[in-house]
């Protein structure tokens, strides 16, 4: 499926207008890298196909510096390489879109290499100067909100942790060094695109339970940290980890 | 009567009355002293000196003779007719009041020389009464406030002060000591006499004393401490007690009950109560008396209870976690106020495939049942967002939940494609209560996009100023609606659609309606999360969500502050009173006609008592209502196209003063004691003894016993003698 032909326009049907979908930011001139490019809607589908949560299969990117950006709450930013320097209306259109309570999924596609990361957050300290960035402890819930999960794996195993800008408890900014959207990517034919390393099946399907999670978050905030949740909760994590 | 008296003129100070004194006894003592100690004995030199001294001293202070012509009239003397509602209690086969009469006229035969002023005392200014028409009025009878009334008079103060009473008053308590009984009643320094109005102590059973252990708050036990009483001859052992709250179009809620031991009159019982609706709460309070009970309409009380909220605990449910849940959610949390308890179905059984086993899966089980039969009553107000009434099994409790929006809960249905028609709700017990009625259409919601637009209502609403005060008329475009019908009657619609009808008029979007003691909103859209996040959201940096929401839930909660009006009881309601008065108030900006509607708070239903004000009088309105009966009483207000503001009021038989109804003999024999009157019944009138008469002066002339100018000759002769004498007695 090919971002070049998605609509931008908000014509929803109803029902639909609060659907997630996980549109992709188009910054520093960059927009989705082709192989990826099915990521987005597989994440969709496996979203409406184990969840009651509603999602567009149909995404959209959108441009850092387009009014677009707060038509709806969740935006990723997916690169393998570099991002170069952001231009000031990107800055802006960012730094208005996150303070307005927008989350933002920064996934890095080539983390071995680690140039595209850590030139996201270099244009991070421009957007956000006075947030810093720090490691999303394991208890937080976004790995209790749907599947309950001990960490974070995407097509590599990267660091067992993700890190965030956070505004009080509520996430902003997502960052992840697991190619989260490798895991997911399928070719036109069905198969996947890039083979998930070192944990083959098993860690694709933990893959898509943390992207599931991620879209469970932005559409529930901490809903899975209230009390009526937590006894049951506690008794599963235990059972897990006999 | 003419009589002649000297005194000191008045042009001199009083100081210079007592120096010249001083200064006069002073010498005396000198001379005294030195013609002892000198041995002398001579009385030219002790004579000369005195009388010398006395001159000077009556030349200073210049004694005068006083003429007066006077004449005798009849002392002043009050009586005060205790005027309390209590004397509307029976005394034989009259009433208090009425044998207060007959008191009134036996002191005015008895005291037929004597200037009488008749003065009715219980609350407030004394007012004038004429002989033989006494009326009652006011809870309390203070007695103190009245006497220190008097003394504050200016003008002739009464020789004697004759209460009428039965003794029962407020002020002075019973049991004071003497001093301080002298101190409550004895501010004119005249004897207060009593006349009691009767000794006879009904046999009565009566709920004393209603008392709460605090404020009582939404949700939290409440102790309330009830006080019985049975007096006279009526047989008390023990005596059943019951609390119950009056509610609107629903039979009265049973809160608590026990029983009252009753030991020497008296006995109390302390009942726990939850009262889970905030604001104005009426109860009843009631006691079981035993056969023979001669005054029953005070063995109920009807009290307002006014009820606090600590914070709004709210029931959220979604049937599917969206953008527009996020949102709401997101709101509520924010509040440090409201206190939420959140289900949402992430998974739904009938076709969800999480590909993995329960205890690997964060869901845990919508505990419907338990939310619906177990902790409903707990909640303030329960929010249906996209949730389908038949897939997760809400429908045989939506009866339970439409009876406790009556019983006064709130409700609000957001839209989606499971809300309204699309969510089963159509035709259900929880259809009835909605404030608008659900169309009989196959096709439950309409895909196309469109931006509602404001009612006049929605104009003039107070629950629509915060939103309004930032973005004006403006709104978002909202992806489609439920489809929604004709608004039901009493309901008020905010936001209406500009395309779609229904029943020939606009549909409505957003409504508000009441439902016996609840409130319901139905919100058509699923879409109001773009007040929180886009662009249109941006340029108020995401404020106008909470506007939005911020009136919704306060106006749901009757928070003042999105009322059209406040509404409030002035002084008591009474039944068998002539009026109750209602003061109306608009809030700032409210604008239009005003529309008083008054019902009882019963399970059946009663022809509302109507009053409508033409005009925009910015200044409260008092309104007067006739002939109301004991019970509880509802009162909605609309100002203009405005939605009604609500008060819940109690109205009594007797009240307060009616809560005892013995005679207090001891207290009436003490007040006299005290300020040396006399204490008699009816038939003792003739004993009270007679003030002396007054004194009046009609003519007064002055004139000096003689000139200065003859003192200080007769004091400057009377020295020089004084001066001869000394020197041939050697003393100089």
């Amino acid at each position: 499926m090919a971002l070049a032909a998605l609509c931008p326009t908000r014509a929803h049907a109803f029902g639909q207008e609060g659907a997630f979908q996980p549109r992709v930011l188009q910054a520093g001139s960059r927009a989705l890298e082709g192989p990826r490019g099915t990521a987005p809607s597989r994440w969709s589908w496996e979203l409406i196909r184990r969840t009651s949560a509603p999602a567009r299969l149909t995404v959209s990117a959108v441009a850092a510096d387009s009014t677009a950006l707060l038509e709806e709450p969740f935006t990723m930013w997916l690169g393998s390489e570099a991002v170069a320097p952001l231009s000031e209306p990107e800055i802006r259109g960012l730094r208005r879109y996150l303070t307005l309570g927008g989350v933002l999924f920064i996934d890095d596609s080539n983390p071995e290499v680690g140039v595209f990361g850590s030139s996201v957050r270099r244009e991070l300290e421009r957007i956000l100067p006075d947030s810093p960035i720090v490691r999303l402890p394991a208890q937080h819930v976004l790995y209790k909100s749907y599947y309950l999960l001990d960490r974070p794996v995407g097509r590599v195993e990267g660091p067992p942790y993700l890190e965030a800008i956070s505004s009080g408890k509520t996430l902003r900014v997502l960052l992840s060094s697991h190619d989260l959207m490798g895991a997911l990517a399928q070719q036109r034919g069905g198969g996947w695109t890039f083979s998930v390393e070192p944990g083959g099946r098993e860690q694709r399907e933990l893959a898509t339970r943390l992207a599931v999670n991620l879209a469970m978050y932005v559409l529930c905030l901490d809903y899975k940290d209230d009390q009526v949740h937590a006894e049951e909760l506690m008794r599963r994590r235990g059972r897990q980890r006999r | 009567m003419t009589a002649t008296s000297w005194a000191i003129t008045d042009d001199v100070e009083r100081w210079v009355v007592v120096v010249t004194f001083v200064l006069f006894f002073g010498s005396v003592l000198l001379l005294v002293q030195e013609l002892r100690t000198r041995g002398q004995r001579s009385w030219l030199i002790f004579a000369s000196g005195i009388l010398a001294a006395l001159c000077v001293s009556l030349a200073a202070v210049r004694p005068v003779i006083v003429d007066s012509q006077a004449t005798l009239v009849g002392p002043r003397v009050t009586v005060l007719v205790d005027q309390s509602r209590r004397m509307r209690l029976p005394a034989g086969d009259q009433t208090r009041i009425a044998r207060a009469d007959e008191a009134v006229r036996a002191i005015a035969s008895h005291f037929e020389n004597a200037r009488l002023t008749v003065l009715g005392f219980s609350e407030g200014p004394m007012e004038p009464l004429p002989t033989g028409a006494s009326s009652t009025h006011g809870s309390r009878s203070d007695l103190s406030a009245a006497i220190r009334e008097l003394a504050g008079t200016p003008g002739e103060r009464p020789r004697a002060v004759i209460v009428v009473s039965d003794g029962r008053v407020s002020r002075p308590l019973a049991d004071l000591e003497d001093a301080a009984l002298r101190e409550a009643v004895g501010a004119l320094g005249v004897p207060v006499h009593t006349v009691r109005v009767t000794d006879v102590t009904p046999n009565d059973a009566s709920i004393r004393g209603v008392r709460a252990a605090g404020v009582a708050v939404a949700h939290q036990p409440l102790a309330v401490t009830v006080e019985v009483g049975c007096a006279g001859e009526l047989a008390c052992g023990r005596l059943p007690v019951h609390i119950r709250e009056l509610r609107d179009g629903v039979a009265p809620a049973e809160l608590a009950s026990g029983i009252a031991e009753i030991h020497d009159g008296v006995g109390t019982v302390e009942l726990e109560i939850t009262l889970d609706r905030a604001g104005g709460r009426v109860l009843e309070i009631s006691v079981a008396a035993p056969n023979g009970d001669a005054i029953p309409e005070n063995d109920t009380r009807y009290m307002t209870f006014e009820v606090a909220r600590e914070r709004i605990r709210l029931l959220h449910l979604a049937g599917r976690p969206t953008y527009d849940v996020r949102a709401l959610r997101s709101w509520l949390k924010s509040d440090e106020s409201v206190d939420v308890v959140a289900f949402f179905i992430l998974r739904d059984s009938f076709g969800d495939e999480p590909g993995a086993p329960s205890f690997e899966l964060a869901l845990i089980h919508f505990p419907v049942d338990e939310l619906f039969t177990e902790h409903l009553r707990s909640f303030d107000a329960v929010i249906l967002q996209d949730i389908d009434a038949v897939r997760y099994k809400l429908t045989k409790y939506l009866a339970r939940l439409a009876a406790y929006v009556e019983l006064g809960g709130g409700l609000i249905m957001v839209g989606g494609p499971s809300s309204f028609a699309g969510g089963n709700y159509a035709g259900t017990p929880l259809d009835s209560i909605l404030p608008v009625e659900q169309p009989d259409d196959d096709k439950p919601s309409d895909p196309k996009s469109f931006v509602p637009r404001y009612t006049e209502a929605g104009h003039a609403a107070e629950v629509t100023r915060p939103i309004r005060d930032l973005l004006g008329d403006a709104l978002p475009e909202m992806a489609g609606t439920n489809f929604l019908g004709q608004p039901r009657p009493g309901s008020i619609v905010l936001w209406e659609h500009p395309e779609l009808t229904a029943g020939g008029q606009p549909m409505p979007v957003l409504a508000l309606g009441e439902a016996g003691d609840g409130r319901t909103i139905a919100l058509s859209v699923d879409a109001t999360h773009r007040l929180a996040f886009s662009p249109m959201a941006a340029g108020v940096a995401g404020r106008a969500y909470g506007a939005l929401w911020d009136g919704l839930l306060g106006w749901l909660m009757r928070d003042p502050r999105y009322e059209a009006a406040r509404v409030e009881v002035v002084g008591e309601c009474i039944e068998g009173e002539p009026d109750t008065l209602l003061r109306l108030t608009r809030l700032p900006g409210m604008r239009g006609s005003l529309n008083l509607s008054l019902v009882p708070l019963t399970p059946e239903t009663k022809e509302p008592i109507i009053r409508e004000l033409a005009g925009d009088t910015v200044e409260p309105v008092e309104i007067r209502v006739p002939g109301l009966q004991a019970g509880g009483y509802t009162a909605k207000v609309r100002i203009g196209e405005a939605p009604p503001s609500r008060h819940d009021f109690a109205c009594e038989r007797g009240g307060t003063a009616w809560a005892d109804t013995r005679p207090d003999v001891p207290r009436l024999e003490a007040i006299s004691r005290v300020t040396g009157g006399l204490a008699v019944n009816l038939d003792g009138v003739g004993q009270l003894p007679l003030p002396a008469a007054t004194r009046v002066s009609a003519q007064r002339e002055v004139a000096p016993v003689a000139p200065p100018w003859v003192w200080t000759l007769a004091s400057a002769v009377l020295l020089g003698v004084h001066w001869v004498a000394r020197r041939n007695s050697g003393l100089l």
